[in-house]
């Protein structure tokens, strides 16, 4: 266990200061640089790779089976029955998830969890709207294998 | 008193002309701080951000105003305006496109301090009239700090009047420009400490104790909105432009400088160009020292103004009446 | 006038009384402190909480282990990793899993980065209470290379998402290390340069030396946190008393300052900023390979399990209890901030107004993560706390019989 190191509340190298103004030398030079101001909205946002924006699913890739309901922490998808099916001699719903992303928090859980790999966080973050039904994803409805 | 006289002190170099200087000294003010701090300042209103001011001021005159239910009603009405009255009515004191003012009288150097002494006692009857909690600490945190840097401002007030033998602005400007010499040189302690008693009365870093945003949430402005709002604010830019133009004429010699042109109106130009020029460079040292420091505390300032301040500038008006 | 209740509570008269709060440009987050002053001198300061109250621990209570995860790095946006680390931990001691080496590691590199960026934070709006923005926007510029570090790393810059049950979601990215590297060089940097200027800046000095002033013996007596404690000369931090999450490997050295002002809390955030940036570094260097996760269950078996971690803030305590099942029984969390109020108010008396944003948030306030509810019956002496059915069954009759308050 290391020994714990004293600070004093006033320090300064430079004893010879005046104190008053200290940053002015700072100041003098940011002035002189270039501001750190990034460009957006006026340029494009400078975003990580692995930034989390809007969800996006691909319908071919959907099978139904409902895990991404299961994980979401948000309560974001709703699996919705879009028809039957035989499978054997007995008949099962076919469901498909559409998704309220006006409560999605990206936080990935379902693109982690899907096994088919059906869904992904794009970099789309502009989502703001005057009406919330424009942000439900119910693509995948339309696409029943 | 013809319409000349009366269009020179509406219009130019009057009240519009001194209106139109606080606009730009804000901008410029935003702008500077924002490059020191590594940032832009305003940049969408207007041509880099240049009619910030002009949207700011609108914006607030054109919203609703809430007087408090216990507030004095007629402060919230005629305080503003007579707020607005004392700079406003300073201004066409200073010379700007000549050696002298619009109006220029003997004396006027005192009734510039009345000026400015009326200007802090409006602040005071606004924070009053507005009955809040935060305005009565503001109010006397506002006067202590008036008493502290009112007699340093006054004495570094009265030493370029000695130098100059004058009680007048625009006497002051022409005995510098006659002399050849700016009294900055002559009497350096007075200007340092009316640039530093200014930021007092301007309610600027290190003195801005009476509006103390993190602390009494805005002084004795708290209670007021809209369209008060507005006409404080204004005041207070005019003011920042009433003495930066008064340290200016005062120890930088205003408008004075080598006449270049014999041609009478291009000299008015002249004139105003050095005038200008000298306001944005007082303009430049007080943006620079309010962006450079942190707020201090109201007996810290008191401190400071009778035990450093005011010492200092008694010496420096002795070390000029000793060798005038 | 003042007199005593009962209870030992403190009546006041309302003429010297300033609220400070809840809605105060001071504070980033409401609570209510009467200020009761005598001319500016502050004689007593009474804090009222609650103004950020959610329900966070009784909503726990509806979701699934994983789920909570989400929530909890919800409390606080500034300590959201430690909140979320802290609990995925406490599960893991239940499961009695053994978390990934490379995951542990991982782990302290982010929490370090976000303890940096947090005492950047609390930095930079020190200059903004004490009216000098040049500082704040200063730090903050510097604090935005770290948020974009976290950001390549974890996806986001301040709800990470990054702990989950058993390790971290992703590994780090590829190529991590030269940023790394250049990142907490700069940083460092900085941090020499702020911790120059906070020591020999005449303004901020007449500000913040010799402000809220505390020994150790009060300190001992009162029960702070995290800087707040060291600051008075207790050398005490959870990464080297109960070492968590790779810190048995990569050991912090502890700074402390024996001052017990605001201007020693100055400093010694910006040291352990510098402290950090050198945790970092290193553990970059010595990080193993391997996985970053293991596969948890649905269902966690009975037990409970207590885990506290070193927040930027101080010691983050969160105690679960499993009754066998896919969602959490009871989840407690102790922020740092709740052992820091009343230190904070005790640092206040004999202080005047102005000092009041200083010393407040000089304990790095996060009234955010702080607002839990307990009951107290004063007269009985007795309190307690209630579970989501008894508190809704009470909400029920409280309102259906038509009482009201």
């Amino acid at each position: 266990m290391s020994s714990p190191e004293k600070i004093d509340g006033k320090n300064s190298k430079r004893s010879a200061d005046l104190g008053i103004g200290k940053a002015l030398e700072e100041m003098i030079r940011a002035a002189a640089q270039h501001p750190v101001t990034k460009d957006y909205p006026f340029g494009p946002p400078e975003l990580a790779e692995r930034f989390r924006g809007k969800l996006d699913i691909d319908p071919v890739k959907c099978t139904g089976c409902g895990i991404c309901e299961a994980v979401c922490p948000a309560q974001v998808v709703a699996m919705i029955s879009v028809g039957k099916r035989k499978v054997g001699t007995r008949e099962i719903e076919t469901k498909r998830p559409t998704f309220d992303l006006y409560t999605c928090i990206s936080c990935g859980q379902c693109v982690d969890d899907c096994r088919f790999g059906a869904l992904r966080l794009t970099h789309e973050f502009e989502l703001a709207t005057a009406d919330k039904n424009t942000l439900v994803m119910d693509k995948a409805l339309k696409v029943v294998q | 008193m013809n319409a000349l006289d009366l269009a020179e002190i509406l219009l130019f170099p009057g009240l519009t002309f001194f209106v139109w200087l606080a606009f730009v000294f804000d901008w410029l003010d935003r702008k500077t701080a924002a490059r020191m701090q590594g940032r832009i300042g305003p940049l969408v209103a207007g041509p880099n951000g240049i009619l910030q001011p002009v949207a700011d001021f609108f914006k607030l005159v054109s919203k609703e105003e809430i007087i408090p239910e216990y507030a004095d009603k007629l402060v919230f009405e005629w305080g503003p305006p007579l707020f607005f009255a004392a700079p406003a009515v300073g201004t066409i004191f200073i010379p700007v496109i000549g050696l002298s003012a619009i109006v220029s009288d003997p004396y006027d150097l005192l009734f510039i301090l009345f000026v400015l002494a009326f200007s802090t006692l409006m602040a005071g009857m606004l924070g009053y009239g507005s009955a809040g909690r935060y305005a009565t600490i503001a109010i006397g945190r506002l006067i202590v700090q008036y008493a502290g840097f009112e007699v340093p401002l006054l004495i570094s007030l009265i030493t370029p009047a000695v130098l100059a033998r004058s009680l007048s602005v625009s006497g002051i400007v022409a005995a510098q420009n006659s002399s050849g010499l700016w009294y900055v040189f002559l009497a350096p302690l007075s200007f340092a400490i009316f640039i530093i008693a200014s930021l007092a009365e301007l309610e600027k870093a290190p003195f801005d104790i009476p509006s103390a945003k993190t602390e009494i949430v805005a002084g004795w402005m708290t209670e007021f909105s809209g369209r008060s709002l507005g006409y404080v604010k204004l005041t207070k830019n005019l003011s920042y432009v009433f003495l930066s133009a008064l340290a200016a004429s005062l120890f930088l010699g205003g408008s004075s400088g080598p006449m270049l042109t014999h041609i009478v109106l291009l000299q008015n130009i002249v004139y105003l160009i050095y005038f200008l020029l000298k306001l944005f460079v007082i303009g430049l040292v007080i943006f620079a020292i309010k962006t450079a420091l942190a707020r201090i505390r109201i007996e810290q300032a008191t401190r400071l103004f009778w035990t450093i301040l005011t010492p200092l500038a008694l010496i420096q008006l002795g070390i000029v009446l000793v060798l005038r | 006038m003042r007199s005593q209740t009962s209870a030992g509570l403190t009546q006041y008269s309302p003429e010297n009384m300033v609220p400070f709060g809840p809605v105060h440009p001071a504070l980033k987050e409401p609570e209510y402190f009467k200020l009761i002053l005598e001319g500016e001198k502050i004689v007593e300061v009474i804090p009222r909480i609650g103004y950020a109250h959610r329900g966070i621990e009784r909503a726990a209570q509806d979701r699934t282990w994983i789920k909570n995860v989400y929530l909890f790095e919800r409390i606080c946006g500034i300590c959201s990793f430690a909140h979320s680390l802290a609990y995925a931990q406490a599960v893991e001691s239940i499961l009695q899993f053994e978390v990934p080496k490379r995951a542990r590691y991982i782990r302290l590199i982010v929490a370090e980065l976000e303890r940096i960026h947090s005492h950047f934070l609390w930095l930079g709006l020190v200059g903004y209470w004490t009216g000098f923005d040049t500082l704040f926007m200063w730090i903050w510029r510097d604090r935005e290379h770290v948020l974009d570090l976290i950001e390549t790393i974890t996806g986001n810059r301040i709800h990470k998402s990054y702990a989950t049950i058993s390790g971290v979601r992703r590994d780090l990215p590829d190529n991590i290390i030269e940023p790394i590297r250049r990142e907490m060089k700069y940083i460092d940097e900085r941090a020499r340069y702020y911790k120059d200027l906070v020591g020999s800046e005449e303004t901020l000095l007449a500000r913040t030396r010799g402000i809220g002033r505390i020994n150790s013996d009060t300190a001992r007596k009162l029960c702070p946190v995290g800087p707040l404690l060291r600051c008075t000369g207790i050398a005490s931090d959870v990464r080297i008393d109960d070492p968590y999450a790779g810190y048995d490997e990569i050991v912090p050295e502890i700074k402390t300052s024996r001052e017990g002002d605001v201007a020693s809390l100055l400093a010694l955030r910006t040291e352990e900023v510098r402290e950090s940036a050198r945790l970092v570094l290193e553990a970059m260097e010595k990080i193993p390979a391997g996985s970053v996760k293991l596969n948890t269950p649905r269902s966690v078996p009975k037990g409970e399990a207590m885990f506290h971690i070193e927040a930027p803030r101080g010691e983050l305590f969160y105690f679960v209890r499993s009754p066998g099942g896919t969602v959490p029984e009871r989840v407690k969390i102790r922020t740092p901030t709740m052992a820091n109020l009343l230190t904070a108010t005790a640092m206040l008396k004999g202080q005047t107004l102005a000092d009041v944003p200083v010393v407040l948030t000089g304990m790095d306030p996060c009234f955010g993560c702080m607002d839990r509810v307990t009951i107290f019956d004063v007269d009985k002496s007795r309190e307690w706390s209630v579970r989501g059915e008894e508190l809704r069954q009470f909400g029920i009759n409280y309102y259906g019989n038509g009482k009201k308050h």
